[in-house]
């Protein structure tokens, strides 16, 4: 489980606090994963925010759309590799995990989505569809009601990267 | 009804009464048939009411998008299909994303309402957040503490524990607790915004660290079960109707093992020498201004009976006397004054008193004062303290 990482992630410079590796074939055996590993790294990051209860709710609530979105969308095998930095009252998650050019395609599309000027609407059109949510669903949310900073990544090892950067205690409470 | 499985672990249920249906627990299922049952109990309800119905996702904690879209799309089609229906949302302020997330529920349909249940917590809660209570609630902590600073070590309070204080008001209690026994924990929880923010406020200013300042709502708290050695709740179960909801949340949070500590008033029982029957016409009448508004100063022997109620053993209980002797007199000549503003300047007023009556609620303060300063003059508030201890 979590090795209480030292030092700074690779992608960013702000301090890493907690990173972890799984098989993504692991991962992704239960849906339950999502809510316990979402609700177990809240506890974990939220002991010292301005309150830890509505922070590690909030927190929760948001990484689990990320890990469901991943858990739904991702490529056959290889590594999951979770890790979440801070700096002051900016948290960031980031993803990597395997993903050939159509799964990296999806998301591009749901992160341009989500940070575009009428991600709003888009919310909207997409929470009443009245097929069942696509894998979109989840990061447009956090785009609009969390204002989380999206951004993917591609690496050469056939992986790619998803962040989220989010201000939770930023906002009025 | 009941599912349950670790990520959806949600109950609903509803009230025919208020046309009112209440979704609680956790819903963050993989799939949306997954809520088929539930989804068309609502439906079934919605079928028996015209007018305005309720949905009520107060105690709804965790909700994935998927759930989201469901419920989202259901009360939509609901009010769509139906002309005389409209629907209203009630959310918690307790719960982070609730308000925003189901605030596009307005967006799309002049039929759908969405609120944040808060206003009328409890009873008398105007005049505690609001009143001048802010000053009262540093003196008393300041007086009490000089009886409680040692009494907590007999009802069980050590070092390093993990400590929860509910409704802490402003948090003074939570400091002076800090600083004497060294807590490995220590979470402070309540539901006024404004004394918390005054209590980090303090607690920053005095270079005390680690207090955990929680906003929540103590009858149904997010805390996770099991979690403290030491749960104290002081002079609150007074201020609420049903003070057992609150007890059992607090024995909830309680390891097993752990104790349960709680004070309380009887505030017919204050007392002063000289100008004694002044002094007690004016708290009996304090004992009926507070259950006119559903609140219970007079709580403080019944602790016992409502630890028993709750589940508790091997109960402790005694009471101390907050007297002018305990330090400068003034200090609890302060208090009193501030009881006078708030029982007398605005609870009798709200009540409908005459200006006669309250001249004579506002004469015996005067006088308890007068014995708090007089050279020979005794005065005293007393106190009761009552533990108990959750089952192993
Ligand atoms: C009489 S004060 C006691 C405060 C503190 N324990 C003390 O002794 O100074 C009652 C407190 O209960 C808080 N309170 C009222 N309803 C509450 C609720 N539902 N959940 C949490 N706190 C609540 C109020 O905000 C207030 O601070």
């Amino acid at each position: 489980m979590p090795a209480p990482a030292e030092g700074v992630s690779a992608k960013s410079d702000m301090p890493q606090l907690l990173q972890m590796d799984l098989d993504i074939g692991d991962f992704c055996s239960d849906w339950s994963h999502c809510d316990l590993m979402s609700g177990y790294v809240a506890r974990m990051v939220s002991h010292n925010r301005l309150d830890s209860v509505l922070f590690a709710n909030l927190y929760s609530s948001a990484l689990n759309e990320l890990l469901e979105t991943v858990f739904r969308v991702h490529g056959q095998t290889g590594t999951l590799q979770f890790s979440v930095q801070r700096q002051d009252n900016l948290d960031r998650v980031e993803l990597v995990f395997p993903a050939d050019d159509a799964i990296y395609g999806v998301y591009k599309d749901a992160v341009a989505k989500a940070s575009h000027d009428n991600a709003e609407t888009l919310y909207l059109e997409a929470l009443f569809a009245e097929t069942e949510p696509g894998p979109g669903l989840g990061l447009l949310e956090l785009g609009v009601d969390y204002g989380a900073r999206l951004s993917t990544d591609r690496h050469d090892d056939g992986r790619m990267c998803l962040i989220a950067e989010l201000s939770l205690e930023g906002e009025k409470e | 009804m009941i599912a349950e499985n670790a990520a959806l672990a949600f109950a609903w249920s509803y009230n025919d009464n208020d046309q009112e249906f209440s979704l609680k627990g956790s819903l963050r299922p993989q799939k949306s048939d997954e809520l088929s049952l539930c989804m068309s109990e609502l439906e079934g309800s919605v079928a028996k009411v015209s007018g305005k119905f309720y949905v009520n996702v107060r105690r709804l904690v965790r909700m994935n998008n998927v759930a989201f879209h469901a419920l989202a799309c259901k009360i939509l089609d609901l009010v769509r299909e139906r002309a005389d229906l409209s629907i209203h949302v009630t959310t918690s302020s307790v719960v982070g994303w609730a308000t925003r997330k189901f605030a596009v529920l307005e967006a799309v349909s002049d039929k759908i309402t969405v609120s944040e249940y808060d206003s009328e917590f409890y009873p008398g809660q105007t005049f505690l957040e609001e009143g001048g209570f802010i000053p009262i609630l540093r003196t008393q902590t300041k007086l009490t503490w000089h009886h409680e600073r040692t009494l907590l070590a007999d009802h069980g309070l050590k070092p390093d524990m993990e400590v929860a204080d509910i409704c802490c008001g402003i948090g003074d209690f939570a400091v002076l607790l800090q600083k004497e026994y060294r807590p490995a924990r220590l979470v402070a929880l309540d539901h006024s915004r404004s004394s918390l923010d005054y209590a980090r406020k303090v607690a920053g200013e005095f270079g005390v660290r680690g207090i955990d300042y929680v906003f929540g709502d103590a009858s149904e708290m997010l805390l996770e079960s099991d979690q403290f050695d030491f749960v104290t709740c002081r002079h609150s179960l007074q201020v609420f109707d049903r003070p057992e909801l609150i007890l059992r949340e607090l024995f909830r949070i309680c390891k097993p093992g752990g104790r349960v500590y709680v004070t309380n008033e009887k505030n017919s029982h204050c007392l002063g020498e000289p100008r004694a029957e002044t002094i007690q016409k004016t708290y009996n009448e304090v004992a009926r201004l507070w259950a006119h508004f559903n609140m219970d100063i007079e709580l403080g022997p019944k602790s016992r009976r409502y630890l028993i109620e709750a589940g508790f053993d091997d109960i402790r209980m005694e009471s101390f006397m907050v007297t002018n002797r305990d330090g400068n007199p003034q200090d609890f000549a302060d208090i009193i004054q501030s009881w006078e503003n708030v029982y007398a300047g605005q609870m009798a007023v709200q009540r409908g008193d005459s200006e006669e009556e309250i001249r004579a609620l506002r004469k015996g303060f005067q006088d308890h004062i007068f014995a708090a300063l007089h050279p020979k003059g005794y005065a005293g508030w007393p106190v009761w303290v009552a533990s108990g201890r959750k089952p192993a």
